[in-house]
């Protein structure tokens, strides 16, 4: 009986690591945690987004007509609710206001308006009040003066000017998608990488690698664990994002625009550019200790370098998309899985940018795979000591 | 069937400035069960781990039936290392059935192997239990069945008994003898030798990675021209009578007996009188040396230093 062919004893190694993963119960709570915070981003903007502020205008009487039409035509586009409360006389509507009952009573009209204010309301709504009590005389004036109606109209209706944000991104909202994906996947990065070393070094100190290799080749070993880690990672970065892309998709409350979906379909393709580049190393240097505890300071560098990408991708790429670091940053193949996706966010890459920094980085994966490959050969078959990284890499 | 189906020819390797082995040889011949002998740290476990294709030697050559050992055919050996290489969290009858899959089985025939294995080595009832569950005794034989799953050309065991208690040794032991007369061939290697005399026919001793002694084991001990005479001797009985066979060694004293090493010069008759005059003797009996003896004797000769001629 011979043994399987090359893919075939990748995919069974691949296959027990997902199976081993999946049913393991850390696994569980950490990708339950990430599926809550995912849920989290689209519920919590809506539930916030649900409370719009209301106000009520107490009046003496029924409300001014054009008041009142005034004050709901820039309710609907100002995203709050107005309600009226006609009270018997001037006395009552103040009453209303103390009682908390209103929030403004408006009392008289015309240049003799007063409008009675309750403590502690901002000044939006007593503004919106004022301008529309003023457009109601203005309108009176203009029917006097022998005007009319269709033309009083006309005055009135002059458009406001247009508003346009200027900040340092084209869009915050898509920048804030790109916020959101940098963090996705600093943690998809850290959490999947750390699972991979992790994996190696059980397999290297119980000896089951040993038993493996017998049968196996180390590129078999090594490929099958970090395609079943990383598909156990990808599977809790879905957990994570994908409840936020619905919700970010969806309008859930966010102000987004649709450029967010194709940034976030390359996000993903980040992922995997930077699993790849990122899951052989941390495989590798796993396999040069002697104990799973010695992970962590074993893997330590690299570690660095994904938390400083990261902090350069929030920092200075998210507040100056096209400075030489951030440039420097997004092209530079170890963080440019961290950097590029928050800079392209920006709106302001030029897409060659792009094109080039995935070359880039697709180069130094296979360059990466191919020099982890030898120090994996080597690092896990030396046991009773941690081998050093010179070592591994001089015979 | 060729006389020798394994055999290693000056293998040497070095881990960095370490080396552990130095030109070790050995031959394994079909159906026979070879024991790889020699203290901690002689190199057994780089040896075998080199048979293995685990690591690759700096030199010498590997045939398998005389000829350059593939990939391929080590596809066809059975490995059970020294540690436990076994996945703790894993049930036995997966384990077992993982096994068989990586050795080409399909899934139903892996699973219908792992379901043969575990009745044959009494694990039947515990095929969903998890391995780290298991007593020591259990994991050992759940371990031998990873070995034996896709029914090996060779068995390499390293340390099979190493951390058992007594029954677990025994109950290895007849498995062991079972499948070796059912024609297997067998390496086991073990730094415990005379655990190991009753159970190997042929050995082959290292140390400091270099092959010190090797053949049949009642050859080896038949053939070394000592023999031992064990002694009962009465609780603080004395030894002053030895005094008059200058040549005779003392081996072992214990408080109720001797075993002394008797030259070929010396009548091992003569020794048991004197014996026996100088108080009662309970127990006696004429044996070969040991195999830590016989080691310990190789040994000192091989660290000896070549005199130019």
């Amino acid at each position: 009986m011979s043994g399987p062919g090359w893919w075939t004893g990748t995919r069974l190694v691949s296959g027990r690591a997902i199976v081993s993963g999946w049913s393991s119960r850390s696994w569980k709570v950490v990708t339950g945690l990430m599926l809550m915070a995912g849920l989290a981003s689209i519920i919590v903007p809506r539930m916030l987004s649900d409370q719009t502020p209301s106000y009520t205008l107490a009046t003496v009487g029924q409300p001014p007509a054009a008041v009142q039409a005034q004050l709901e035509q820039v309710a609907r586009v100002g995203q709050f609710e107005v309600s009226f409360l006609p009270a018997a006389d001037e006395q009552a509507a103040i009453e209303a206001v103390r009682d908390g009952k209103a929030t403004i009573a408006l009392v008289g009209s015309g240049a003799g308006a007063v409008l009675h204010v309750a403590s502690g309301t901002g000044a939006t709504f007593p503004t919106l009040v004022a301008q529309a009590v003023l457009a109601d005389s203005t309108a009176e004036a203009l029917r006097e003066s022998g005007l009319s109606p269709e033309q009083i109209a006309t005055i009135q209706s002059t458009p406001l000017p247009a508003q346009v944000p200027v900040g340092r991104v084209a869009d915050e909202g898509r920048a804030g998608v790109g916020f959101a994906s940098g963090l996705v996947l600093y943690l998809a990065l850290i959490l999947t990488g750390t699972s991979i070393g992790t994996a190696v070094a059980t397999e290297k100190s119980t000896r089951i690698s040993e038993v493996l290799l017998a049968v196996l080749r180390p590129t078999q070993l090594l490929v099958g664990t970090v395609l079943g880690v990383g598909v156990l990672g990808l599977i809790q970065v879905a957990a994570l994002a994908v409840p936020a892309a619905v919700g970010v998709l969806s309008g859930g409350g966010l102000d987004v625009p649709a450029e967010s979906t194709g940034d976030i379909a390359l996000a993903v393709v980040w992922f995997v550019l930077g699993m790849v580049l990122y899951a052989f190393v941390f495989a590798a240097l796993a396999s040069l200790v002697e104990k799973v505890t010695e992970v962590g300071s074993v893997t330590t560098p690299v570690n660095i370098v994904i938390v400083g990408s990261y902090l350069l991708a929030v920092t200075v790429t998210g507040t100056s998309p096209n400075s030489w670091a951030a440039v420097a940053g997004s092209l530079f193949p170890l963080s440019a899985p961290l950097v590029m996706p928050v800079r392209w966010a920006s709106g302001l890459v030029p897409t060659w940018q792009l094109g080039l920094s995935m070359l880039l980085t697709a180069g130094a994966a296979v360059l990466l795979a191919l020099l982890a490959s030898r120090i994996y050969a080597r690092g896990i078959t030396r046991t009773g000591r941690r081998v050093r990284l010179r070592e591994a890499l001089s015979d | 069937m060729p006389r020798v189906v394994l055999r290693a020819i000056g293998l040497s390797h070095r881990f960095g400035e370490r080396r552990a082995l130095a030109g070790v040889d050995l031959v394994v011949r079909p159906g026979v069960l070879t024991g790889l002998l020699g203290p901690n740290g002689a190199g057994k476990t780089t040896l075998m781990r080199a048979l293995l294709g685990v690591i690759e030697p700096d030199d010498g050559q590997i045939l398998w039936q005389e000829r350059p050992v593939t990939f391929a055919d080590r596809q066809r050996w059975g490995y059970m290392p020294q540690d436990r290489g076994l996945y703790p969290t894993m049930p036995a009858g997966a384990q077992l059935t993982y096994m068989a899959r990586l050795h080409g089985l399909g899934r139903v025939d892996a699973a219908a192997r792992a379901r043969e294995l575990l009745d044959e080595l009494g694990l039947a009832d515990r095929w969903g239990e998890r391995t780290e569950k298991l007593s020591g005794g259990m994991q050992q034989r759940l371990q031998l069945g990873a070995a034996l799953v896709h029914s090996p050309d060779v068995v390499v065991l390293d340390e099979p008994f190493a951390g058992l208690d007594p029954v677990a040794v025994e109950d290895l032991s007849v498995s062991l003898r079972d499948r070796v007369r059912a024609g297997r061939t067998v390496v086991l290697s073990s730094h415990q030798l005379d655990l190991v005399q009753d159970l190997c026919e042929e050995i082959v001793m290292i140390d400091h990675g270099r092959t010190v002694l090797a053949g049949a084991v009642a050859q080896l001990r038949a053939s070394s021209g000592r023999r031992q005479l064990r002694l009962g001797l009465g609780p603080g009985a004395p030894r002053d009578w030895l005094d008059r066979f200058p040549a005779v060694h003392l081996v072992a004293d214990q408080v109720d007996a001797v075993r002394l090493d008797i030259p070929a010069e010396v009548d091992p008759l003569a020794v048991l009188d004197a014996a026996r005059a100088a108080g009662p003797v309970t127990d006696f009996g004429l044996d070969l040396p040991t195999l830590s003896q016989l080691f310990l004797t190789a040994a000192e000769r091989a660290a000896q230093p070549e005199v130019a001629p």
